[in-house]
Protein backbone atom coordinates (compact mmCIF):
# COMPACT_ATOMS: atom_id res chain seq x y z
CA UNK A 1 0.00 0.00 0.00
CA UNK A 2 3.20 2.08 0.74
CA UNK A 3 4.63 1.60 -2.48
CA UNK A 4 1.42 2.44 -4.33
CA UNK A 5 0.61 5.80 -2.52
CA UNK A 6 4.62 6.43 -3.24
CA UNK A 7 3.82 5.44 -6.98
CA UNK A 8 0.88 7.96 -7.36
CA UNK A 9 2.24 10.74 -5.39
CA UNK A 10 5.48 10.32 -7.78
CA UNK A 11 2.79 10.39 -10.90
CA UNK A 12 0.94 13.33 -9.65
CA UNK A 13 3.73 15.33 -8.80
CA UNK A 14 5.65 14.59 -12.12
CA UNK A 15 2.19 15.21 -13.94
CA UNK A 16 2.23 18.77 -12.22
CA UNK A 17 5.61 19.77 -13.26
CA UNK A 18 5.20 18.53 -16.81
CA UNK A 19 2.13 20.46 -17.23
CA UNK A 20 3.44 24.00 -16.32
CA UNK A 21 6.76 25.46 -16.99
CA UNK A 22 6.32 28.70 -15.24
CA UNK A 23 8.97 29.87 -12.36
CA UNK A 24 9.04 32.88 -9.93
CA UNK A 25 10.12 35.99 -11.37
CA UNK A 26 12.45 38.34 -9.96
CA UNK A 27 11.29 41.58 -8.74
CA UNK A 28 13.08 44.00 -10.74
CA UNK A 29 12.50 48.31 -10.93
CA UNK A 30 14.40 49.53 -14.32
CA UNK A 31 14.99 52.63 -16.18
CA UNK A 32 15.23 52.88 -19.82
CA UNK A 33 14.54 53.74 -23.50
CA UNK A 34 11.65 51.54 -24.89
CA UNK A 35 12.75 50.29 -28.05
CA UNK A 36 12.16 48.52 -31.08
CA UNK A 37 13.40 45.23 -30.09
CA UNK A 38 14.92 44.05 -33.66
CA UNK A 39 16.33 47.05 -35.20
CA UNK A 40 18.34 47.62 -32.04
CA UNK A 41 19.73 44.43 -31.35
CA UNK A 42 20.30 43.49 -35.00
CA UNK A 43 22.19 46.79 -35.76
CA UNK A 44 20.78 46.94 -39.04
CA UNK A 45 20.15 50.78 -38.62
CA UNK A 46 20.79 53.26 -35.20
CA UNK A 47 17.29 52.67 -33.68
CA UNK A 48 17.50 55.25 -30.54
CA UNK A 49 15.42 58.37 -29.80
CA UNK A 50 13.91 60.77 -32.45
CA UNK A 51 15.83 59.54 -35.37
CA UNK A 52 14.19 56.31 -35.05
CA UNK A 53 11.10 56.91 -33.69
CA UNK A 54 8.73 56.70 -36.48
CA UNK A 55 9.99 53.17 -36.99
CA UNK A 56 10.00 52.07 -33.76
CA UNK A 57 6.16 53.03 -34.47
CA UNK A 58 6.20 51.23 -37.24
CA UNK A 59 7.68 47.72 -35.82
CA UNK A 60 5.67 47.50 -32.60
CA UNK A 61 2.16 48.32 -34.54
CA UNK A 62 3.87 45.58 -36.82
CA UNK A 63 3.96 43.59 -33.69
CA UNK A 64 7.39 43.28 -33.07
CA UNK A 65 8.33 42.63 -29.63
CA UNK A 66 8.94 45.91 -27.47
CA UNK A 67 11.86 46.15 -25.36
CA UNK A 68 13.44 48.17 -21.77
CA UNK A 69 16.84 49.28 -23.07
CA UNK A 70 18.81 50.35 -20.12
CA UNK A 71 21.93 52.70 -19.59
CA UNK A 72 24.21 49.28 -19.47
CA UNK A 73 23.07 48.39 -22.85
CA UNK A 74 20.54 45.45 -21.39
CA UNK A 75 17.66 44.31 -23.03
CA UNK A 76 14.15 43.43 -21.63
CA UNK A 77 11.42 42.36 -23.80
CA UNK A 78 7.99 43.02 -22.64
CA UNK A 79 5.51 40.75 -22.55
CA UNK A 80 2.47 42.38 -19.92
CA UNK A 81 1.97 46.50 -19.30
CA UNK A 82 -0.27 46.51 -16.16
CA UNK A 83 -3.43 45.53 -16.82
CA UNK A 84 -3.16 44.36 -20.40
CA UNK A 85 -1.83 41.34 -21.06
CA UNK A 86 -1.12 41.84 -25.01
CA UNK A 87 2.04 42.64 -26.15
CA UNK A 88 1.28 42.23 -30.04
CA UNK A 89 0.80 46.13 -31.20
CA UNK A 90 -0.36 46.99 -27.86
CA UNK A 91 -1.27 50.57 -27.47
CA UNK A 92 -0.21 51.70 -24.39
CA UNK A 93 3.38 50.49 -25.65
CA UNK A 94 2.78 52.38 -28.62
CA UNK A 95 1.99 55.54 -27.01
CA UNK A 96 5.04 55.51 -25.14
CA UNK A 97 6.69 54.40 -27.52
CA UNK A 98 10.52 55.57 -27.40
CA UNK A 99 10.02 56.97 -24.21
CA UNK A 100 12.58 56.92 -21.27
CA UNK A 101 10.39 55.27 -18.48
CA UNK A 102 10.94 53.57 -14.80
CA UNK A 103 8.93 50.39 -14.72
CA UNK A 104 8.41 48.02 -11.76
CA UNK A 105 7.82 44.24 -12.38
CA UNK A 106 9.31 40.52 -13.04
CA UNK A 107 12.17 39.66 -14.74
CA UNK A 108 12.31 36.08 -16.50
CA UNK A 109 15.70 35.25 -17.65
CA UNK A 110 15.76 32.36 -20.24
CA UNK A 111 17.96 31.20 -22.88
CA UNK A 112 19.37 34.31 -23.64
CA UNK A 113 16.17 36.33 -23.43
CA UNK A 114 15.46 38.75 -20.51
CA UNK A 115 11.44 38.79 -20.82
CA UNK A 116 9.61 41.36 -18.59
CA UNK A 117 6.09 41.63 -17.15
CA UNK A 118 5.57 45.24 -15.88
CA UNK A 119 3.22 45.82 -13.42
CA UNK A 120 3.75 49.43 -13.06
CA UNK A 121 5.06 52.16 -15.54
CA UNK A 122 5.96 54.33 -12.49
CA UNK A 123 7.52 57.33 -14.21
CA UNK A 124 7.45 58.31 -18.45
CA UNK A 125 10.08 60.68 -18.73
CA UNK A 126 8.85 61.21 -22.20
CA UNK A 127 11.73 60.99 -25.06
CA UNK A 128 15.07 61.85 -23.96
CA UNK A 129 17.53 60.82 -26.86
CA UNK A 130 17.14 63.92 -29.25
CA UNK A 131 19.67 62.98 -31.82
CA UNK A 132 17.79 63.12 -34.69
CA UNK A 133 20.11 66.29 -36.02
CA UNK A 134 23.25 64.01 -35.86
CA UNK A 135 21.05 60.92 -37.66
CA UNK A 136 18.37 61.35 -39.47
CA UNK A 137 15.67 59.89 -39.60
CA UNK A 138 16.26 56.56 -39.31
CA UNK A 139 15.77 54.23 -42.21
CA UNK A 140 13.94 56.43 -44.27
CA UNK B 1 25.72 51.06 -33.90
CA UNK B 2 25.81 49.91 -37.66
CA UNK B 3 24.29 50.35 -40.55
CA UNK B 4 25.92 47.77 -43.13
CA UNK B 5 23.31 45.43 -43.10
CA UNK B 6 20.18 47.68 -44.08
CA UNK B 7 20.23 47.30 -47.86
CA UNK B 8 20.67 43.59 -47.37
CA UNK B 9 18.45 43.23 -45.08
CA UNK B 10 15.54 45.69 -47.31
CA UNK B 11 16.34 43.69 -50.36
CA UNK B 12 16.03 40.38 -48.52
CA UNK B 13 12.33 41.71 -47.00
CA UNK B 14 11.19 42.99 -50.29
CA UNK B 15 12.35 40.38 -52.42
CA UNK B 16 9.69 37.47 -53.81
CA UNK B 17 12.46 35.29 -55.17
CA UNK B 18 13.45 32.01 -53.40
CA UNK B 19 12.25 29.39 -54.43
CA UNK B 20 14.52 26.80 -52.40
CA UNK B 21 12.35 27.53 -49.77
CA UNK B 22 15.29 27.70 -47.52
CA UNK B 23 16.45 30.77 -45.67
CA UNK B 24 18.18 33.99 -46.46
CA UNK B 25 21.16 35.57 -45.03
CA UNK B 26 20.53 39.12 -44.00
CA UNK B 27 24.32 40.09 -43.18
CA UNK B 28 23.48 40.38 -39.19
CA UNK B 29 26.63 39.76 -37.20
CA UNK B 30 26.00 36.79 -35.23
CA UNK B 31 22.97 35.07 -37.38
CA UNK B 32 22.91 31.76 -39.06
CA UNK B 33 20.86 29.82 -40.92
CA UNK B 34 18.75 27.51 -38.85
CA UNK B 35 15.56 24.68 -39.35
CA UNK B 36 14.28 23.85 -36.22
CA UNK B 37 11.28 21.40 -35.34
CA UNK B 38 9.33 23.59 -32.42
CA UNK B 39 6.32 23.75 -30.70
CA UNK B 40 4.48 27.26 -30.58
CA UNK B 41 3.92 28.50 -27.24
CA UNK B 42 2.45 31.52 -25.31
CA UNK B 43 5.83 32.95 -24.27
CA UNK B 44 3.19 34.47 -21.24
CA UNK B 45 1.92 31.36 -20.26
CA UNK B 46 5.21 29.24 -20.88
CA UNK B 47 6.82 31.70 -18.33
CA UNK B 48 4.49 32.72 -15.48
CA UNK B 49 1.80 30.10 -16.53
CA UNK B 50 -0.39 33.17 -17.31
CA UNK B 51 -2.27 31.43 -20.23
CA UNK B 52 -4.82 32.73 -22.75
CA UNK B 53 -7.39 30.71 -25.16
CA UNK B 54 -5.73 30.35 -28.59
CA UNK B 55 -2.47 31.62 -26.91
CA UNK B 56 -4.06 35.28 -27.56
CA UNK B 57 -5.44 35.07 -30.65
CA UNK B 58 -2.78 36.97 -31.92
CA UNK B 59 -2.31 39.93 -29.37
CA UNK B 60 0.25 38.03 -27.30
CA UNK B 61 4.46 37.66 -28.18
CA UNK B 62 4.40 33.74 -29.01
CA UNK B 63 7.24 31.33 -28.22
CA UNK B 64 9.13 28.25 -29.99
CA UNK B 65 9.64 25.47 -27.83
CA UNK B 66 12.11 23.01 -28.45
CA UNK B 67 12.04 19.21 -27.89
CA UNK B 68 15.43 19.68 -25.77
CA UNK B 69 13.27 22.62 -23.32
CA UNK B 70 15.18 25.61 -25.51
CA UNK B 71 12.54 28.99 -25.49
CA UNK B 72 13.19 30.56 -28.62
CA UNK B 73 11.99 34.05 -29.41
CA UNK B 74 10.79 35.03 -32.87
CA UNK B 75 10.91 38.24 -32.97
CA UNK B 76 10.92 38.92 -36.73
CA UNK B 77 9.17 37.39 -40.48
CA UNK B 78 9.59 37.90 -43.86
CA UNK B 79 7.43 41.37 -44.17
CA UNK B 80 9.26 44.43 -43.67
CA UNK B 81 8.60 45.91 -40.22
CA UNK B 82 6.42 43.34 -38.94
CA UNK B 83 6.97 40.54 -35.96
CA UNK B 84 5.97 36.96 -36.70
CA UNK B 85 2.97 36.10 -35.04
CA UNK B 86 0.74 36.32 -37.84
CA UNK B 87 2.50 33.56 -39.24
CA UNK B 88 2.40 30.99 -35.96
CA UNK B 89 -0.82 31.74 -34.69
CA UNK B 90 -2.64 28.94 -36.37
CA UNK B 91 -0.55 26.93 -35.16
CA UNK B 92 -0.98 27.60 -31.48
CA UNK B 93 -0.08 24.38 -29.42
CA UNK B 94 1.47 22.56 -32.76
CA UNK B 95 4.14 21.03 -33.71
CA UNK B 96 6.02 22.54 -36.93
CA UNK B 97 9.37 22.83 -38.81
CA UNK B 98 10.57 26.82 -38.91
CA UNK B 99 13.41 28.12 -41.02
CA UNK B 100 15.16 31.20 -40.71
CA UNK B 101 17.86 32.91 -38.45
CA UNK B 102 19.42 32.59 -35.28
CA UNK B 103 21.07 35.24 -33.84
CA UNK B 104 22.76 35.65 -30.75
CA UNK B 105 23.85 38.79 -29.96
CA UNK B 106 25.29 40.17 -26.49
CA UNK B 107 21.55 41.17 -25.37
CA UNK B 108 19.44 38.70 -26.56
CA UNK B 109 19.53 35.26 -28.60
CA UNK B 110 15.77 35.80 -31.37
CA UNK B 111 14.98 33.80 -34.57
CA UNK B 112 14.11 35.46 -37.48
CA UNK B 113 11.23 33.47 -39.01
CA UNK B 114 11.54 33.28 -43.24
CA UNK B 115 9.54 30.04 -43.88
CA UNK B 116 6.97 27.65 -41.69
CA UNK B 117 5.04 24.59 -41.96
CA UNK B 118 3.01 22.58 -39.90
CA UNK B 119 4.51 19.10 -38.86
CA UNK B 120 4.66 16.22 -40.04
CA UNK B 121 3.35 16.72 -43.57
CA UNK B 122 1.97 20.31 -44.08
CA UNK B 123 3.59 22.42 -47.14
CA UNK B 124 5.99 25.19 -47.04
CA UNK B 125 5.21 28.93 -46.60
CA UNK B 126 6.81 32.03 -46.60
CA UNK B 127 6.27 33.84 -43.15
CA UNK B 128 4.64 36.46 -44.77
CA UNK B 129 1.51 36.63 -43.20
CA UNK B 130 1.32 40.04 -41.59
CA UNK B 131 0.88 41.71 -44.88
CA UNK B 132 -1.64 39.33 -46.22
CA UNK B 133 -3.75 39.78 -43.31
CA UNK B 134 -3.21 43.57 -43.52
CA UNK B 135 -4.53 43.71 -46.91
CA UNK B 136 -7.62 41.88 -45.84
CA UNK B 137 -8.01 44.03 -43.13
CA UNK B 138 -7.43 47.24 -44.86
CA UNK B 139 -8.62 46.40 -48.49
CA UNK B 140 -5.55 47.28 -50.41
CA UNK B 141 -1.67 46.66 -51.25
CA UNK B 142 0.42 46.12 -48.36
CA UNK B 143 3.78 46.73 -49.83
CA UNK B 144 4.27 50.20 -47.76
CA UNK B 145 1.59 49.20 -44.92
CA UNK B 146 3.47 50.84 -42.29
CA UNK B 147 2.85 54.30 -44.65
CA UNK B 148 -1.05 53.38 -44.85
CA UNK B 149 -1.94 51.85 -41.23
CA UNK B 150 -4.24 53.95 -39.57
CA UNK B 151 -3.15 53.14 -36.53
CA UNK B 152 0.23 54.90 -37.03
CA UNK B 153 -0.95 57.01 -39.21
CA UNK B 154 -3.27 58.59 -36.23
CA UNK B 155 -0.09 57.88 -33.85
CA UNK B 156 2.60 59.88 -35.87
CA UNK B 157 0.26 62.83 -36.04
CA UNK B 158 -0.47 62.82 -32.61
CA UNK B 159 3.50 62.83 -32.08
CA UNK B 160 4.76 63.70 -35.43
CA UNK B 161 7.65 61.85 -36.79
CA UNK B 162 10.01 62.60 -33.76
CA UNK B 163 7.72 61.76 -30.95
CA UNK B 164 7.72 65.24 -30.01
CA UNK B 165 4.50 66.76 -30.08
CA UNK B 166 4.56 70.01 -31.66
CA UNK B 167 8.10 69.76 -33.34
CA UNK B 168 8.61 69.47 -36.75
CA UNK B 169 10.95 67.99 -38.42
CA UNK B 170 13.65 69.88 -40.56
CA UNK B 171 16.41 67.88 -42.74
CA UNK B 172 19.55 69.17 -42.46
Amino acid sequence: MKKLTFALCFALSSFTLSSTHAAEGQRVTLTGELIDTWCYTSEIMYALGTAHHKCAVWCAVGGIPVSIRTEDDQVYVILKVEEDDTSVANPRLVEIQTHQVTVNGDLYARDGVNYLIVDQVADDHGIVHINHEDFGIQPF
Amino acid sequence: MKMRSLPVLLFGLLSVSNPSLAADSWGIDGEEKARIQVTVVDLLCELTGNCAENCGDGKRQLGLLQEDGTLLLPAKNNDIFAGATADLIPFCGKKIEADGLLIKKDQITMFALQFKRELPDGKWSRANWFTRDWSERNGQDAARWFENDPTIKAELERTGILGLPGVTYVPQ
